[in-house]
């Protein structure tokens, strides 16, 4: 400790009474040069190790640059005195970074302490790698670390630690995170009773479930039973309540690792998590008189509008939260209105309509002259993604007013909005060049090069516009001070199109030349060298002004700048050529159309996001930046049909390419769209542990085909067992996991894979538990629809902590059979319908081995079980053959409707065979009921 | 992630640089920077500021579209600042923050600027209980405060272990303070928990 080294109070109390800086830089020259010394005689003991590297760290802390003490902090770490350890490891940390050489020397010490068997070591470790390790600590101790986290002996403390370590390692080096394989042990975790674990495990979970959407699926429902019990069932520890609210923290992590999945199909999450939403939104009705509770509702209420916009922008949840921020946007307390505009240009970033929004839209732009720079930012935000065509000349009008008077540090990005604002939601050419121009004007420093380069491009392609633009430009250079960017438009438009007004009164050729020329003195070299490629364009189209032209080349011969002077040198030669040359007047065409190009954007949206962190869950700018990238190769803008309207269809789409390539200037529009735009994902059933098997399992489960209750598995630990009751295509099973062992099976976990969730659907009719206790048994409920035919039975993957992490995988006795229903029919009626399906494809006939029951009879009783609880209705007298079975069954499906099936079963005592026989009107289902059937009655093979 | 942790007194000195991801410049310049931003605003704005100036320093060079945010809070002569990027939510840091003071003001009982000075190892330990590598480890001070013994005792016994004859002079406790001259910052966190703290 600082205090029992008293050469370390001295120093620092030294330093503290240095009275100017010089004094202190001094004092610590000294002191340093005292280490070295000491250093390099060597034959320190611990103690004064640990007191010189003390003395180092609190340098460092300074502010100093130290180079000294690394090598001793090393050796301190592998001390057996917690005291130097400790200090070890802080310099470690401090002073090293994860790319330092020294950290190879401390990997084996590391290694140690993570095996240790005190916990403080573990500890000390943990928090080294967490705060140092790069790739290398990661290939080495990425293993110890996961053994920490998941080990039933770690002390809560230790896993908090290890699971933040194991995260570090995972982002400085993925590759040696077996991310997949460790998933469900890792969201097991989810369930651990300590809070401060879970909220641990969380942060790790976030951050691989974004690259590893899939195999973490299961953390959804963790996190939905998760936010249910801490909002509504207010179940927790007294001591994780802060201010009163539950570990806000952990709410506002749960809530934005759901924002990374896409919403779930689950009726049942989906109702849990809407009250979840809702009782947070309520939760916040009445305010508080206490600031760190108001602050952390705020938190929680902030990330659960964020989650419910993701969810659905149109659900009432949404709507109240329009309301909810309406009101903070206008709150007393900044932190509120700052972060109600954020959220707000979240909302407008995915809304489907702007309505709620452009309400409030007076008080957004009040917002734009709030005194906090970090509210204006907030507000500018807000109004680029909650401009559209309708609102767009009101807002880039405001913004215009507003950039005026913004901060030196804001206009920058001011300008590159309000470009990309009116380009894409103009109205008429003429607005567009009017604002464009206006801008150049307002801000000139701050606008790129881009932004007049378009607005060149633009007039270059649009015919109509021409006319306009020189006259405009023209009143613009007459102003007192104007931007070299708008000499530099207004070189470029008068150059091309200054013959167009050159007839109208105050537009004279000479009009035009001395007003450009009178600014050529204010520019630089390259406005020059433009005007120059100006001047000689009017050679050719103004005779008139020719002398005074080629007096400015003559000139122009003589400037030191090279580029200049060879322009000058060329164009007076073309000039002085005769009247009647047309050379000149090839020179000079007038631009063509300039050709589509690749917009800069899309390169930066297909730039592939290969790293590990966090990724945002929209981007600023409206609907469209969100929608995916797909929809941004899309022509969105209105513009094109203006332009298709007035001039040839290859200039539309060139002023269309136009635009786009501006939109993707530069901005924040660059952020990639989320990757949650993936494809929904389809349950792999790859990713779950392979299917339970044995001769047990088989028995029970073709029992289960033909019965309605019976037991699905049972092992040493666990008994599962079903009842279920079906009518028509609706059915219910209840399973029964009874827990066999004397202690509780936690972080109880069940998913149901099905097959084609086209053709059959299962889910939980609520949240499955997620500890059974001790010799206890706990039911779930699922509801089975079945909407087409289907031939694979669902699975069941039961997870559960009990002292390690056990999965298993079973199939369900959910079985097309299930759906059956009998139907009693007469002989004729029967071979009627029997002849009128005729044979295969839709009959199905198998001959296969039965055994014999004890008396050496065929076992009656057994086959009408069979066909009985298949759902057939056993059809009495139909057969000649007392023996033989006949039935009959509809299958019922909530899509393709009903489908008939007729079934005949003729046993043979004498050759232990029997045949089986199933015509349907559909081929599908007469194979399936066949095997179905066949499959409990075929004898065993011996 | 967190990137960075700061404390600095009124007059621009920092007590504490904890940084998460690797600085681009040195650590003054940046405390500097922060102390430029943040010591002009009144209390009456808002706790959170957009820092692109910092993107140079703190910043990642394969992310250049990664925001920076900075996030602080004042108490008497102390600013705690901590620089975030957008992963987190910023009312959260702020009850952070909050967190952090109640753990030191826990473990020195009724905390001061010099005990920032002159216990800076244990500062940074409590610093480690909440923060680890950039992101939450624990928010409940209880918990905080426990583990922060757990540490304490472990020294105090490896210190007796190898001190016999110390008599417990000095034994390396949290909490004692070299005397002197104090301005207790305390009073003032138990009044920043309730109304009217920033």
């Amino acid at each position: 400790m600082a205090n029992s080294m008293r050469g370390l109070t001295q120093f620092i109390a030294d330093i503290r009474g240095a009275r100017v800086r010089e004094l202190e830089e001094k004092r610590i020259n000294k002191e340093m040069a005292n280490i070295r010394k000491r250093f390099k005689d060597g034959n320190l003991d611990g103690y004064q190790k640990k007191k010189y590297v003390a003395k180092i760290v609190f340098t460092y802390i300074l502010g100093y640059k130290v180079d000294i003490g690394h090598m001793e902090a090393v050796n301190l770490i592998s001390s057996n005195k917690y005291s130097e350890k400790q200090i070890g490891y802080l310099a470690v940390t401090l002073l090293m970074h994860e790319n330092s050489d020294f950290l190879r020397l401390v990997v084996n010490s590391i290694r140690k302490d993570l095996d240790d068997n005190n916990e403080i070591n573990n500890c000390l470790a943990l928090h080294a790698i967490a705060n140092v390790g790069g790739s290398e600590m990661a290939e080495a101790l990425v293993e110890d670390v996961h053994r920490l986290l998941i080990s039933p002996t770690s002390q809560t403390f230790v896993k908090k630690k290890a699971a933040l370590t194991l995260l570090r390692l995972y982002r400085k080096h993925p590759d040696v995170f077996p991310a997949e394989e460790w998933a469900l042990r890792i969201v097991a975790i989810m369930d651990d009773p300590d809070l401060g674990v879970v909220i641990c495990v969380t942060s790790l979970i976030m951050a691989v479930a974004q690259d590893h959407l899939e195999p973490y699926a299961v953390c959804y429902q963790k996190a939905v039973d998760r936010l249910h019990r801490l909002v509504i069932e207010h179940e927790y520890s007294a001591t994780y309540a802060y201010y009163k609210v539950p570990s806000p923290w952990l709410q506002v992590k749960l809530l934005r690792l759901l924002q990374y999945y896409p919403p779930s199909d689950d009726p049942t999450i989906r109702s849990v998590l809407h009250n979840v939403l809702q009782t947070v939104m309520n939760n916040c009705a009445e305010p508080s008189r206490n600031v760190q509770h108001n602050n952390a509702q705020h938190a929680i209420l902030f990330e659960a509008i964020s989650l419910a916009i993701h969810l659905d922008t149109s659900s009432p949840l949404v709507s109240t939260a329009a309301v909810l921020l309406a009101r903070f946007i206008s709150s007393k307390e900044t932190n509120v209105r700052y972060l109600g505009l954020d959220t707000m240009a979240h909302l407008a970033a995915r809304a489907d309509s702007l309505e709620p929004i452009k309400k409030h839209q007076g008080t957004i732009i009040l917002s734009l002259r709030d005194r906090d720079i970090s509210v204006r930012r907030r507000a500018l935000d807000l109004l680029y993604s909650m401009c559209d065509i309708d609102n767009s000349e009101l807002i880039v009008g405001e913004l215009l007013r507003y950039l005026k008077v913004a901060d030196y540090g804001l206009r920058e990005e001011m300008v590159l909005k309000i470009a990309i604002l009116t380009e894409k939601y103009a109205n008429s050419y003429k607005w567009y060049v009017d604002t464009i121009l206006e801008l150049i004007s307002a801000a000139g420093d701050h606008v790129g090069d881009e932004v007049w380069y378009r607005v060149v491009q633009i007039v270059t392609n649009t015919e109509d516009l021409q006319l306009y633009a020189a006259k405009v430009v023209f009143e613009y250079l007459k102003g007192p001070s104007t931007h070299e960017s708008l000499v530099k438009v207004g070189g470029y438009i008068l150059g091309e199109y200054g013959h167009l007004v050159a007839n109208e009164p105050g537009y004279s050729p000479l009009d035009q030349f001395q007003l450009l020329h009178a600014k050529s003195q204010f520019c630089g070299a390259p406005t020059r060298a433009l005007l120059l490629s100006t001047y000689i364009k009017w050679v050719n189209v103004f005779p008139e002004i020719k002398p005074q032209l080629l007096n400015v080349f003559e000139r122009y011969r003589h400037v030191l700048d090279s580029e200049l002077q060879q322009r000058a040198c060329e164009f007076y030669a073309l000039a002085s050529r005769p009247d009647d040359d047309e050379l000149l007047q090839n020179v000079c065409e007038e631009m063509p159309p300039f050709p589509p190009r690749q917009s800069a954007l899309l390169g930066r949206l297909n730039k592939k996001q290969g790293d590990t962190e966090d990724k945002r869950t929209w981007v600023i700018g409206g609907k469209e930046a969100n929608v995916d990238h797909e929809a941004t190769k899309r022509p969105t803008l209105k513009m094109e049909k203006l332009a298709n309207g007035s001039t040839g269809g290859s200039t539309g789409a060139g002023a269309n390419e136009h635009i786009n390539s501006l939109v993707g200037l530069d901005l924040t529009l660059t952020s990639s769209p989320t990757q949650m735009k993936a494809p929904l994902l389809a349950p792999h059933l790859s990713l779950a542990p392979p299917v339970a098997v044995g001769p047990n399992v088989e028995r029970w489960f073709d029992k289960l085909t033909y019965h309605g209750e019976g037991v699905l598995y049972e092992d040493v630990q666990i008994q599962i067992g079903v009842k279920s009751r079906y009518h028509g295509h609706i059915g219910q099973l209840a399973i029964y996991v009874g827990n066999k062992v004397s202690a509780p099976l936690t972080s109880f976990t069940t998913t149901v894979q099905v097959g084609d969730p086209e053709a059959l659907s299962v889910t939980f009719a609520k949240m499955p538990p997620t500890t059974i206790s001790s010799r206890t048994q706990t039911q779930l409920l699922l509801h089975v629809e079945c909407k087409k035919f289907f031939a694979t039975s669902p699975t069941m993957t039961v997870s559960f902590l009990a002292g390690s992490h056990q999965a298993l995988t079973i199939r369900l006795p959910i079985i097309i059979t299930k759906f059956f229903e009998g139907v009693k029919l007469g002989q004729s009626e029967f071979f009627e319908r029997w002849k009128l399906i005729g044979g295969p494809p839709r009959e199905s006939q198998a001959i296969f081995p039965i055994t014999l029951n004890a008396a050496g009879h065929v076992d009656l009783q057994k086959q009408e079980q069979v066909v009985s609880g298949q759902g057939f209705a056993i059809l009495q007298g139909v057969d000649p053959n007392p023996h033989n079975i006949v039935a009959a069954g509809v299958l019922h499906t909530a899509v393709d409707g009903k489908v008939g099936c007729l079934m005949r079963l003729e046993p043979n005592k004498e050759a232990k065979l029997s045949r089986i026989t199933v015509r349907s009107t559909s081929e599908d289902v007469a194979g399936e009921v066949q095997k179905l059937v066949q499959k409990p009655l075929k004898a065993a093979e011996s | 992630m967190i990137h960075a942790v700061l404390i600095f007194n009124t007059s621009g000195v920092p007590r504490l640089t904890k940084f998460y991801s690797p600085l681009q410049q040195s650590s003054q310049v940046l405390v500097k920077k922060i102390f430029s931003l943040i010591s002009t605003r009144p209390a009456s704005l808002c706790n959170f500021l957009d820092a692109p100036e910092l993107e140079e320093c703190l910043g990642r060079k394969d992310k250049p579209d990664e925001k920076l945010r900075v996030v602080y809070r004042s108490y008497a002569t102390l600013h705690f600042v901590f620089v975030v990027d957008s992963a987190e939510s910023e009312l959260g840091i702020l009850d952070l923050i909050q967190v952090f003071v109640e753990s030191l003001d826990r473990a020195f009982e009724n905390v001061c600027e010099l005990d920032l000075v002159f216990h800076f190892d244990e500062v940074h330990h409590i610093l480690g209980e909440i923060i680890q590598g950039g992101l939450v480890l624990e928010t409940n001070v209880d918990e905080i405060d426990s583990q922060v013994q757990v540490a304490a005792q472990a020294r105090k016994t490896s210190f007796a272990s190898a001190n016999p004859l110390s008599l417990g002079v000095g034994s390396g406790g949290v909490g004692q303070r070299g005397g002197g001259l104090q301005t207790p910052l305390g009073w003032l966190t138990g009044k920043l928990a309730g109304v009217g703290a920033r």
